[in-house]
């Protein structure tokens, strides 16, 4: 098991309502998982809380021994001084170049490299922004809606190629697309409101690997229990 | 729409005229229920007079309204004056030939200091100047462009020194150079800073003296009462009323008799300057305005005139003035 | 660029012009008061080599204080940039200086430096140095989490990538700041002539106020206004080539 939250209360420094009160939740397996909730429940909290970047919260983070989390978003940056080619080489390890090479490749960026990040389609950066993460060293990368403004097919490509390039790593993927996380999560976490008990429950997906038809029927069960869950 | 903007533009242009104008509206030469004087420096020594007139009811008692003004750097009653803002005023005698030359309609009505009190302080150990000869190489500080320039380079001139032969050391208000000894002789008034920085270097045990240019033939003139000509001319009453009244006030001021009265009004207004040191100022300030033999307000003509051939020769003015034809007869 | 720098400056003093002639002409005042027309173009004639030089002469020194003054404003907001006790101090002790006025100050400078070069050097970085400290301490200290999160994360962040993101996303701003406080470094460099120093326009300035000529006066703030619009324009300048060059050009026109 990577990852375990036990008994997490929290409230935002400048509020007084709690956000979570006593939430659990674990990742248990490696594979590509959902979180997925209603706006504003704290689903980008719990996020980094689970990356480490949050603090002053009560209850227990477990993690693996000198387990690398990463947490992005999709409101992030890269630097606007060089082209996105150039940031993206400078920050890949050298081991990592051929597979910078390959998700150029499989993102669809190469009429990116040579542009600056602000020349970019909101989609282009997100997938900029993504692809630069998964160069790094990490056993959990929290996707915070990370494929936002990426049309859906371009999506689907991308979310199956980091399944196949990474299928011992952890991803917890945050989208609003009940469709999406449904299809292609193994573990789905539904965050809820505060006032529900348990404020998180766990639901299986169809941990779809694009390479066949969806059971439209499972498929659609899923879809169920997770609204249901919400 | 188009034509908005430049009306905009004038009315606005209009309010800041009008605005900047406010104190214009009152020229010197008409009758003024309240009169304004606008000294030269701030309330110290040099002002006692003044004070001691407003204080002690010399206007009043001529049923004159005065208001007395301190002066400062950024005050010239001149321009007060043309733009009425005042109806008197004290200036120096540079100041009222530079006016004169650019068309200032002022005339001199009382000359209140009867030797400059510019002069320069030294020490007196081992240097004596019987003569301005004795100047050479030495360093002697000057204000570029003040009134001690003119008066040394005049004295200069007149000696026949040259400019090379004497070290011009450019002053300002730090003294450290003079108590150093990198300056042999540096400007002050003597009356007012001259006594303070005497007592200071006595303190340190060091005697001091003044080199007075006045006794070397270079009479440069210095604090003046001013008025406009329009004033003289439609309100003789009110300018001699006032001249009377001010001089009247000086002569008590400096009055040994009045000392005490006197020091107290001017530390009243100068609390920065103990007692003692307004007492010593006193002394020099009566010196300075009533001379062995002399009158107070006396308008020395031939100094005046001196003192624009000074001003000519060195440039300061580019043609005569005939101060003469601006100084009031003490006749009125 | 320099077109309209110099014309706004020639507008606004012509018309400051006028209004004194109007007044002048309004009211019969002399020279004294306010210089005719004629006697401005005779002092001008008379004074403008003298006080060309002067102009360059404080220009020279407005220009290397302004540049001492960006250096050390910007190590202090690099020193003081994190948000800890000595931030904080160095934030406090910038706010409290700052409100010393130079006039107080100046005075002392000159005791300790003399009336030289370095005194008027000083006195005009230190005008124009809170302004830019306040500005520098402002944008180095304000993170920009959407680019430095990345490198906090992954272990990257340096303290000159941190300055170098923070100082790019705010260039704009920083052009600002550098082009408008060169005025400062001017009418500061003024000062310390016009208070202590020998030599400059500034120590013009204070002769011809001796010497009661408003026409001097005229004529050197009209060369004042030209040479800081020159000075302000090379500014723009080279803030327009900083950004051509770190491609944020490119970032605005998008």
């Amino acid at each position: 098991m990577l990852l375990q939250c036990l008994n997490i209360s929290y409230r935002y420094p400048q509020g007084d309502a709690l956000v979570f009160r006593d939430l659990n939740c674990r990742l248990a397996d490696p594979g590509f998982h959902g979180l997925f909730g209603p706006s504003g429940v704290g689903k980008s909290t719990l996020a980094r809380i689970m990356a480490g970047e949050i603090s002053g919260f009560t209850g227990e983070i477990k993690r693996r021994d000198r387990a690398g989390i990463l947490y992005s978003c999709n409101t992030e940056r890269l630097p606007g001084w060089s082209s996105v080619g150039d940031h993206l080489t400078k920050v890949t390890p050298a081991a990592n170049l051929p597979l910078l090479r390959e998700l150029i490749t499989a993102f669809d960026l190469g009429s990116c490299v040579d542009s600056r990040f602000s020349q970019l389609s909101l989609g282009q950066k997100n997938r900029a922004n993504l692809t630069r993460y998964l160069l790094q060293d990490f056993d959990l990368l929290i996707m915070d809606e990370s494929l936002a403004n990426v049309d859906e097919a371009t999506r689907k490509q991308i979310i199956v190629t980091i399944k196949q390039i990474f299928p011992d790593r952890y991803f917890l993927y945050i989208s609003h697309s009940v469709a999406e996380v449904a299809t292609f999560c193994a573990r789905i976490l539904v965050l809820r409101d505060i006032h529900k008990s348990p404020q998180l429950i766990e639901v299986a997906g169809r941990d779809h690997h694009g390479d066949a038809v969806p059971d439209r029927p499972a498929l659609e069960r899923a879809m169920l229990e997770i609204v249901h869950a919400a | 729409m188009n034509g908005a903007l430049p009306r905009l533009v004038f009315l606005l242009g209009l309010l800041v005229l009008v605005s900047l104008l406010g104190g214009c509206r009152q020229r010197g030469g008409e009758p003024a229920a309240e009169l304004n004087y606008r000294l030269k420096w701030l309330y110290n020594i040099n002002t006692a007079g003044d004070l001691y007139a407003q204080e002690h009811g010399f206007f009043t008692s001529r049923g004159l309204k005065v208001t007395v003004k301190p002066g400062g750097p950024e005050r010239d009653a001149i321009r007060e004056l043309e733009l009425g803002r005042a109806q008197f005023g004290v200036a120096s005698a540079d100041q009222v030939i530079r006016a004169l030359a650019k068309g200032a309609p002022i005339v001199v009505i009382a000359q209140l200091f009867q030797q400059n009190p510019l002069q320069w302080i030294y020490r007196s150990a081992g240097a004596c100047y019987a003569s301005p000869r004795q100047l050479r190489g030495k360093t002697v500080g000057i204000t570029f462009g003040g009134n001690d320039e003119t008066i040394m380079r005049a004295l200069l001139a007149k000696y026949r020194i040259a400019p090379d032969e004497v070290n011009l050391f450019s002053v300002r208000y730090d003294y450290t150079p003079f108590y150093r000894g990198e300056v042999d002789l540096w400007p002050i008034y003597r009356n007012a800073e001259g006594i303070v920085i005497a007592e200071k270097m006595a303190k340190a045990g060091e005697q001091t003296g003044f080199f007075v240019p006045d006794l070397f033939a270079v009479r440069f003139v210095a604090n003046s009462l001013i008025t406009t000509r329009s004033m003289l001319e439609e309100n003789p009453g009110v300018v001699r009323s006032f001249r009377d009244a001010l001089l009247s006030a000086w002569q008590e001021a400096m009055a040994p008799a009045n000392a005490a009265r006197t020091i107290a009004l001017v530390h009243a207004y100068d609390q920065g300057t103990p007692a003692e040191i307004i007492a010593k100022q006193l002394d020099a300030t009566r010196q300075l305005m009533l001379p062995e033999n002399g009158r107070l307000g006396r308008i020395d003509v031939a100094a005046w005139q001196q003192t624009e051939k000074i001003m000519l020769e060195q440039g300061v003015i580019d043609s005569p003035v005939a101060v003469e034809k601006a100084l009031l007869p003490d006749g009125l | 660029m320099l077109h309209k720098r110099l014309s706004q400056f020639l507008i606004i003093y012509f018309l400051g012009l006028g209004l004194l002639l109007a007044v002048k002409y309004c009211f019969g005042l002399s020279d004294y008061v306010i210089p005719g027309f004629t006697d401005m173009q005779n002092t001008a004639q008379a004074v403008a080599a003298g006080y060309l030089r002067a102009v360059l002469d404080t220009l020279g020194v407005a220009v290397i204080g302004h540049v001492l003054a960006i250096a050390l404003a910007t190590v202090v907001a690099i020193v003081g940039r994190p948000d800890n006790l000595l931030g904080t101090m160095i934030k406090t002790a910038a706010y409290n200086l700052q409100a010393y006025p130079i006039v107080a100050v100046a005075p002392i400078i000159f005791i300790l430096l003399g009336d030289g070069l370095p005194s008027r050097l000083l006195i005009a970085a230190i005008i124009c140095y809170f302004p830019l400290l306040l500005s520098f301490i402002g944008i180095l200290g304000e993170p920009v989490a959407g680019i430095e999160h990345f490198y906090v994360v992954t272990g990257r962040m340096r303290w000159q990538l941190e300055v170098k993101i923070r100082a790019f996303e705010n260039i704009h701003k920083l052009i600002t700041v550098v082009t408008g406080s060169a005025t400062l470094a001017m009418v500061g460099t003024i000062v310390a002539e016009f208070i202590g120093a020998d030599s400059g326009i500034g120590y013009s300035l204070r002769i011809a106020l001796y010497q009661s000529d408003i026409a001097k006066v005229l004529v050197a703030l009209f060369l004042i206004g030209v040479f800081n619009s020159l000075y302000l324009v090379a500014l723009e300048l080279l803030g327009l080539a900083v950004r051509k060059r770190m491609g944020v050009e490119q970032r605005t026109q998008q």
